[in-house]
This record gives C-alpha cells, sequence and structure tokens, in this order.
C-alpha cells in the first residue's frame, strides 16, 4: 500500500475534466466530414415475417436521397461481436421488431428520414414466439434454422439439439446427488428478471469516410476499437487493415457499446455513394432496437442441514437472447453471470448452468457484469429464504456459510486474501444491523457478492521526448471510467515525474497495440500492466543510450526522477529529455508493450450491502432511505474515480430494482422513450455510506483491485429482503413498483398472513 | 422552405437559413458546429441538450429553430469566460461531478442556472432542480458535492 504524495492514490483530477465541462470534447456524433451524408435505417414492423420484395423506387426519387439498399441488394452479409448470425440488412427474414431491412442515405437527417416512409417492403408474416420457455418447446415457430452454420461461435456452447437453442455456459463441482442426500431439507424457488438498457446518455454514432486510396477510416461509439473494426471487416468481407478507428470519446457503454451498430451499412453507402457516411441512433432506436440485458427465469434449489450449512445447490438460467446472440462479445455466445450461483458461500456440490434461447425479441446483450445482477437477485433472496426457513437470521445464516481464507468458493476456486467476513461485518456495523429501526413499515435486507479480476491480452505504446516528458500513446478508449488518468498516474509514479510531464495521448487501430477496451472489471488490471511493461522497456532502452552517452557499462547505469546516472558516480548524469535530443534527433523514442496477464481466479473482491427501506403498506411504495456498501479494496489508485465506480454503480443496481424494466408486450418494446423507460433520476438517490476495507494487495500494478462491476450486482437482493422484513411479502420478481409491492401485500392480506 | 433567423448564442450574432422542423439542437451542432451541446433522449427528459434561452434553461431537442428567432441563446460553450472555467465548471473537475461527459454540458448549464437564481441552495433545492438531468455514470453523489463546493465560493 502506498501512502504520502505519491501519484498513484491520490485525488489526481482526471485528465479529460476541461474539455468535457466546457464542451470541446469530441464524440462520435460530433464529428462533420465535407459531403458527409445522413443515414437512417428502416427495421421491421413485424416479430417474424419473410420479406417478399422491396421496392426502393419512390424513396430513390425524393429530395436529398443519395442511396437506398436492402438487404435483396447486400444478401447474406451476417454481423455479430463473436458469432455471426445478424444480418446487417435482412435479405430472407425479420426475426424481431426493428431487425433491419433497408437504409437511405441523404443530405440531411430529416430528409433520409422522410425516405424511410416511402419505401415499401411486402412481408409474408411467420409465427413468432416472445417467450424463451415455450420457445424451447418443440413446435414452437422456429427463428434459426441451424445455429451451427453461423460463424465465430464456440461449437462446444452451442445448443442445436434445443429447440431455438443458442448455446449453454455450466460451473460447479462435486456431486450434485450425492450433495442433495446429504441434505436434511431441500428448497426451490423461482426468480424473474426482466430486461433491462445500459441506459448510457450518448446513443450510438459513428463516421465513416473511404478513402481514395481505399482506406475505411471510422469515428465510432466504440469502447472496443479493435473488436469493432475485426466486426466491421467481417461483416462486409474487406481484410481488417484496411479500416482504421480513429480516436473519439465514448458517452458511457456499462457493456453496451462495443457492437458496431449500424457501421456496416454506413460502409455499403459509403461504397455506393463516395461519399462519408454518419448515422446517429435515437434513443427510440436504443431501446427498441439495442442490445438489453437479457431477461430471465432463473430457478435455484438448495440442499440444506439443520444446522444452516449449504450442501449441495443446482442453478438454471434461461436466459432470453432475442432475436440473436450477435451483441455477446465472447465465443460461448453466453452470459456468464450463473458462476455465481453459489454466491459467496462454500458449497460442495454444485451445478450452475445458463441457457440461452431464440425468440422474437430485440437482441440481448452485455450489461454490467453480464448475467450477474440477474443470478444474485436470485441467490441473495434464496439466502434469506434459507435463513428463514432454518429460523435463522440472515447475517448469522451468512456468516456460517461465508467462504473463507484458504477455502474453495462454489465453483472450485481456493481463494485467498479473502475479507469475506470483515466486508459482511464491516457493512452491518455502518448499518447498525441488529439495532431498532427508524420507524413502522422500516425494513433492513442484505446482499453479498464478489468476483475475480479478469487478465487478458493488451498494449500500450510510450514515448520518451525532447522535452523529457513522456507521452502513453493509448490504445484505450476511456467510456467514463477515468483509465487514463489511472494509467498516467501509475506511469508518473513508476518513473517518479510529476504529473504534468506525464501526457496521455488516445491512439488509433494504426498505431497502438490490440486492446480489448475496458471491462469485466479489468480495465486498471489489464491497461495498468501494458504501460508498466512499456515503462521497464522504455527505461532499458533509455539506459542503454544513457550509457553510451556518459561512456560506463550499462550495468552501472541507475535511475531516478528522469534522470539516469553512474552510480559510483551521480554527478554524471543525463535525463529523458537529452537523451532524446542526442540520440534520436530529438524526435521521440517509442517502445510497444504486449502483455498477456493471466486471470487469478483465487483473488476474489467482496462487497456486501445492506439496505434500509421504508414500505407505505397502502400503496405498495417503496421508500430506500439508505443504503451501505462495503467493498475490500487494495491499493486505491484513485480515490475520487474508484469512488465514483461506487457510487454509479449503486444507482444502478438500486434502479434495476425499484424501477427499470424494459417493457416487451408481445415481441413490442413498449417502453421506448427514456420518459417510459425510467432510469434513476437526482431525486431517486438514497444517502449513501460507503465501508472500505483493508485487503492484501490485488493484481493490478500497485496492488489494487477491481471496483467497475461490485456494486451494480447485489443491490436488487438487499432491497428485497429489506422489502421483506418491513413488510412481510416476497417479491420474485422485478422491478418492486409499487403496483407490484401493493398486488403481493393484497395476496399476503387475502392468505390472512 | 428554407426560413432565416438570427440567433445571438454565447454573444455572437448567427443568422441561418433553416427548415420550420429544423430543432435548436440541430441548429446548434449540425448546422454551426456547436457540438458542445448533446443530444440524448430527443423528448425533452433527460437534460442532455439543455441549453439557456434568454437566461431560462429549455431543451434544445424541443425547439423549432424558428420559435426562437432573435433571442439569446448560452451554451456550454459559453460558460467559460476568455478561457477561465466558471466556478461550478471548476468544481466539476475537482470533485468527480462527470465520468463520461455526455450529460456534463447539460449539467454544468443546469447547475449554472441553478446557482444564478439560488446562490446557495440545500441539497433538496439541488435535487429539485437537477432532477431534469439523467447521468447514468456517477450516481448523482458527485454532481451534488460539486454543486456545493461552488455554492460555496458564491458571494
Amino acid at each position: 500500500m502506498l501512502v504520502g504524495r505519491s501519484p498513484v492514490g491520490a485525488a489526481v483530477p482526471r485528465l479529460d475534466g476541461r474539455e468535457k465541462v466546457n464542451g470541446s470534447a469530441v464524440y462520435a456524433g460530433d464529428i462533420a466530414l465535407p459531403d458527409m451524408l445522413w443515414l437512417k435505417v428502416l427495421r421491421s414492423p413485424y416479430r417474424h415475417a419473410r420479406i417478399v420484395s422491396v421496392d426502393t423506387t419512390r424513396a430513390k426519387a425524393a429530395p436529398g436521397v443519395r442511396a437506398v439498399i436492402s438487404g435483396k441488394d447486400h444478401p447474406g452479409l451476417l454481423t455479430g461481436r463473436a458469432m455471426r448470425d445478424m444480418p446487417v440488412l435482412c435479405w430472407d427474414k425479420v426475426r424481431y421488431i426493428g431487425d433491419r431491412v433497408a437504409a437511405v442515405a441523404a443530405d440531411t437527417k430529416e430528409q433520409a428520414d422522410a425516405a424511410l416512409e416511402l419505401i415499401t417492403v411486402e412481408y409474408e408474416e411467420l409465427p413468432a414466439v416472445v417467450d424463451a420457455l415455450q420457445a424451447m418447446e418443440p413446435g414452437a415457430p422456429l427463428l434459426h434454422d441451424d445455429v451451427t452454420q453461423y460463424k465465430g461461435g464456440d461449437i462446444k456452447a452451442l445448443i442445436p439439439e434445443v429447440h431455438n437453442g443458442l448455446s449453454r455456459v455450466s460451473f460447479g463441482k462435486g456431486d450434485l446427488d450425492a450433495g442433495f442426500k446429504e441434505a436434511d431439507l431441500t428448497i426451490e424457488h423461482t426468480f424473474r428478471v426482466p430486461s433491462r438498457h445500459t441506459g448510457y446518455i450518448e446513443p450510438h454514432a459513428g463516421v465513416l469516410v473511404i478513402d481514395p486510396d481505399g482506406r475505411v477510416q471510422v469515428w465510432m461509439s466504440s469502447k472496443s476499437p479493435f473488436r469493432a473494426r475485426n466486426e466491421l471487416a467481417f461483416a462486409v468481407n474487406i481484410p481488417p487493415e484496411t479500416v482504421r478507428f480513429n480516436p473519439v470519446l465514448v458517452g458511457g457503454d456499462f457493456g453496451g457499446k462495443g457492437d458496431t451498430s449500424d457501421l456496416p451499412i454506413a460502409y455499403l453507402l459509403a461504397k455506393e455513394t463516395g461519399r462519408p457516411i454518419k448515422f446517429i441512433k435515437t434513443y427510440t432506436e436504443e431501446l427498441s432496437a439495442g442490445n438489453p440485458s437479457h431477461q430471465s427465469v432463473i430457478t435455484i434449489r438448495t440442499g440444506l442441514k439443520r444446522d444452516g450449512r449449504m450442501v449441495a445447490r443446482y442453478v438454471r438460467a434461461i436466459h432470453d437472447s432475442g432475436a440473436y446472440g450477435a451483441y455477446k462479445p465472447v465465443a460461448q455466445v453466453a452470459i456468464t453471470g450463473v458462476s455465481h450461483g453459489g454466491g459467496s458461500y462454500r458449497i460442495d456440490h454444485t451445478l450452475f448452468e445458463a441457457i440461452h434461447i431464440y425468440t422474437n425479441q430485440v437482441p440481448a446483450g452485455f450489461f454490467r457484469a453480464p448475467g450477474a445482477p440477474q443470478v444474485l437477485f436470485a441467490v441473495e433472496s434464496h439466502t434469506d429464504l434459507l435463513a428463514q426457513e432454518l429460523g435463522m437470521d440472515p447475517a448469522e445464516f451468512r456468516r456460517r456459510n461465508l467462504v473463507l481464507e484458504g477455502q474453495e468458493n462454489a465453483v472450485g476456486h481456493k481463494l485467498t486474501g479473502v475479507r469475506s467476513t470483515e466486508v459482511l461485518e464491516g457493512a452491518l456495523a455502518a448499518a447498525g444491523w441488529g439495532t431498532p429501526k427508524p420507524g413502522k413499515h422500516y425494513g433492513r435486507g442484505i446482499a453479498m457478492y464478489d468476483r475475480h479480476i479478469p487478465g487478458g491480452v493488451s498494449g500500450t505504446v510510450l514515448e520518451a521526448r525532447e522535452d523529457g516528458a513522456v507521452t502513453i500513446l493509448s490504445p484505450v478508449y476511456d467510456q467514463g471510467v477515468g483509465a487514463h488518468t489511472v494509467l498516467r498516474q501509475m506511469v508518473a509514479q513508476e518513473l517518479q515525474l510529476p504529473m504534468s510531464s506525464v501526457k496521455v495521448v488516445t491512439g488509433n487501430t494504426d498505431n497502438t497495440p490490440f486492446d480489448p477496451g475496458t471491462g469485466g472489471s479489468r480495465g486498471t488490471n489489464l491497461a495498468g500492466h501494458a504501460v508498466m511493461e512499456a515503462v521497464r522497456l522504455l527505461k532499458e532502452d533509455l539506459a542503454k543510450r544513457a550509457a553510451a552517452l556518459l561512456e560506463c557499462p550499462e550495468e552501472v547505469v541507475g535511475y531516478s526522477s528522469g534522470q539516469f546516472w553512474i552510480r559510483e558516480d551521480p554527478r554524471q548524469s543525463i535525463g529523458i529529455g537529452a537523451i532524446v535530443k542526442r540520440t534520436n534527433n530529438a524526435q521521440p523514442i517509442a517502445v510497444t508493450s504486449n502483455v498477456d496477464v493471466k486471470l487469478k481466479n483465487n483473488i476474489t473482491c467482496f462487497a456486501a450491502h445492506v439496505a434500509e427501506v421504508e414500505v407505505d403498506p397502502e400503496t405498495g411504495q417503496v421508500k430506500l432511505h439508505r443504503f451501505v456498501t462495503a467493498h475490500d479494496v487494495g491499493t486505491i489508485i484513485n480515490p475520487v474515480t474508484h469512488q465514483g465506480q461506487i457510487d454509479g454503480g449503486a444507482i444502478q443496481g438500486i434502479g434495476m430494482a425499484l424501477m427499470e424494466e424494459l417493457l416487451i408486450e408481445d415481441g413490442r418494446v413498449v417502453t421506448n422513450h427514456l420518459g417510459d423507460y425510467k432510469l434513476p433520476t437526482i431525486a431517486d438517490i438514497p444517502e449513501l455510506v460507503t465501508v472500505l476495507v483493508d485487503a492484501p494487495d490485488g493484481p493490478t500494478p500497485f496492488g489494487g483491485k477491481a471496483i467497475g462491476e461490485m456494486a451494480n450486482v447485489a443491490p436488487a437482493a438487499a432491497i428485497a429482503n429489506a422489502i421483506y422484513d418491513a413488510v412481510g411479502v416476497r417479491l420474485f420478481e422485478l422491478p418492486f413498483t409499487a403496483e407490484r409491492v401493493y398486488r403481493a401485500l393484497r395476496e399476503k392480506e387475502q392468505r390472512g398472513g | 422552405m428554407p426560413y432565416p433567423i438570427s440567433l445571438k448564442i454565447n454573444g455572437r450574432n448567427y443568422n441561418v437559413d433553416v427548415a420550420p422542423d429544423r430543432l435548436l439542437v440541430d441548429i446548434l451542432r449540425h448546422d454551426l458546429g456547436l457540438t458542445g451541446t448533446k443530444e440524448s433522449c430527443s423528448v425533452g427528459v433527460c437534460g442532455a441538450c439543455t441549453v439557456l434561452l434568454d437566461g431560462q434553461m429549455v431543451s434544445s431537442c424541443l425547439l423549432p429553430g424558428v420559435l426562437v428567432n432573435g433571442r439569446e441563446i448560452t451554451t456550454v460553450e459559453g460558460l467559460a469566460q476568455n478561457e477561465e472555467l466558471l466556478p461550478i465548471q471548476q468544481a466539476f473537475i475537482d470533485h468527480g461531478g462527470f465520468q463520461c461527459g455526455a450529460c456534463t454540458p447539460g449539467q454544468v448549464v443546469a447547475a449554472k442556472a441553478l446557482l444564478d437564481e439560488i446562490p446557495h441552495p440545500t441539497e433538496d433545492q439541488i435535487k429539485d432542480w437537477m432532477m431534469g438531468n439523467i447521468c447514468r455514470c456517477t450516481g448523482y453523489y458527485k454532481i451534488i458535492e460539486s454543486i456545493q463546493a461552488a455554492a460555496a465560493v458564491n458571494p
């Protein structure tokens, strides 16, 4: 743990602050090129239909229109973040209300919109299925003939044997049958979670131009420029190297901004018109045809001993993938949150499986810890129900089952540096667990979560300059988390330079090495190790040059604070800037790092929440007064951005609990603008209490742990448990609107409860 | 048919021909290149496109340009004077009142309007005033902190 006035650990203001508060920050939608045309997409009004014919004659003749294309002109083009099962433009059939059918490029966006109305599409409607459980029944309408024919998927995960089956993933250990035999009682519940939208404020936007030499230039609201470049290239059959993604800021992501959106269509229209093409999705398109989270039905069964120990658990999550798997950026075409089916507890015999099913609805994608918020709502609500069955305090029940230092978690990873108990007790103490509540109809509820810190492949460019400063040329497109500021702090710390001597420039996909983008709680770990390796390479390179200039062997060259010197004679020294001037004609000396950071499954971060609610027994209205969130942390690289992840994450989790629901009626999204799709506002936030528990150093440079997906996963269960504590009703379906709580209260009355 | 209008934006006069249905947000962003103002929901509920019209907060995504002919508009680009940030802008930087920045222009403009109207707002007054500016990143705590810090240096 670092202390004092070092860059790492300081509340350094973010690099991008000035441009973001004065309006000069540039996002994809702000890019304008000469002669640029606006792209608008015609989408399917049917859930499932065959396209008989498309007539674009009238649209082509409309004012300002430069090109109109449909899937009939470009049949067979498929796209996807990993598996490519989604048509760029549908040519034979449409599979959801919102599927792309045709597109217009026009001088203004109003003209493009008007021309869409003039395209005539003849459809032959097909039977549709809009429920994942019904879709699995033999005889249900079939969306895809053969899932195994698509490219980019992991054949081992695909499930062609299941009707409308897309994929299956599973986790577990031990002997499930033996575990359940050992149990004194077996308890099962089923929970339902609706779809939610990630809710970034910047809708998807992009600009694409094909240079005269054939180079494809892109500015795109994608936090994964390398992956999106490849996705575009695969979709329209061009080599990835011909495409260059150029830097822009990304206006929020939360998992939903890695895809190419309408970019492949922009490419086709740029090819046809020879002009730059721009698109900005409307928020209605975002909500009705974007990539929301998966609707889920989660069944959880636990084998329990009378003394409160859990011995066996089976979890089955049915995730509704909608019409395509294309928005899932992994070859398994899956969300793997079900791996948390055991919660933060040790259970010896487990099987957790997630099954992804095609239905005629908006395709679902990744959303901040994909699948985990759905699964943890079920797991931690069920945990309280088990405690209740035994007449045990929910905190005491958790204490008896918590995974502790050196123990195996429920999926077989032996954990070290465990602070599960401290995190739980920290939250309980801050929440006043067990103390009298402030009033009638108040309740408190607990939920916990833990996750590992992933690795992966990344890299960066680091340059030494003649003014003695260094520049990080980063492949990371910051979608809001403050990644560049954290990387700058690390480099300043390691090179013992003032913050002002470390610049960060966002690179493009030509001049930087591959990086997967910030996500999956790995950004600081992955990009952090990439810059640290680059610092090592740069110091090595500069030390060689210093040795030559100082006329001494390399082994005797020391370094501190921007100066290389001879160890025996510190008076003989030379600075970074002088080395650049004298050995490289004052041109920057650049190194490129490539790192493969190993996933360490044995190190986890824990979170414990305690929600305090008040429920109006007449109306069912839930008021969340107080929310305590405790986390174990290693070195905090930047306390402001760290707390920002906790604040924002907690409010997303609370939004999931109390208001967020992408309402889909018969396959049609009806909450299709932000007036109807409720996101938390400043008036909805409770008092937030954060407890930080010291833990041994984590795997990031300087010993940090992950925080990005720690606060958003378990709040829903904490609030469900608090509602039960307040008024004695158990909610098995999200969100906890006044209507839903009211109905539960009336049902309880009728049962005489 | 394009219709000629004149606007005074951030102290500068602009003459522009606009279609009757051309919205102020599009005029600012796409006709005049003032892209600091953002558009998100397009239905006047998220606050990303907030600008000041004769000093009053409005959603520029709801206003046809022809209805504001001759009026004075302040956008986020017009807050800083001679490169010097307003205290509210500096406070957003110092207190982490932004993350991705997409809602920030609207937040800063709305907060400036708040502090013009109520120099020392209570937390409830801040929440009441800022309710129409959605932020998905910060959870709002650091926005409140930023506004309070800026208010603290108000006379």
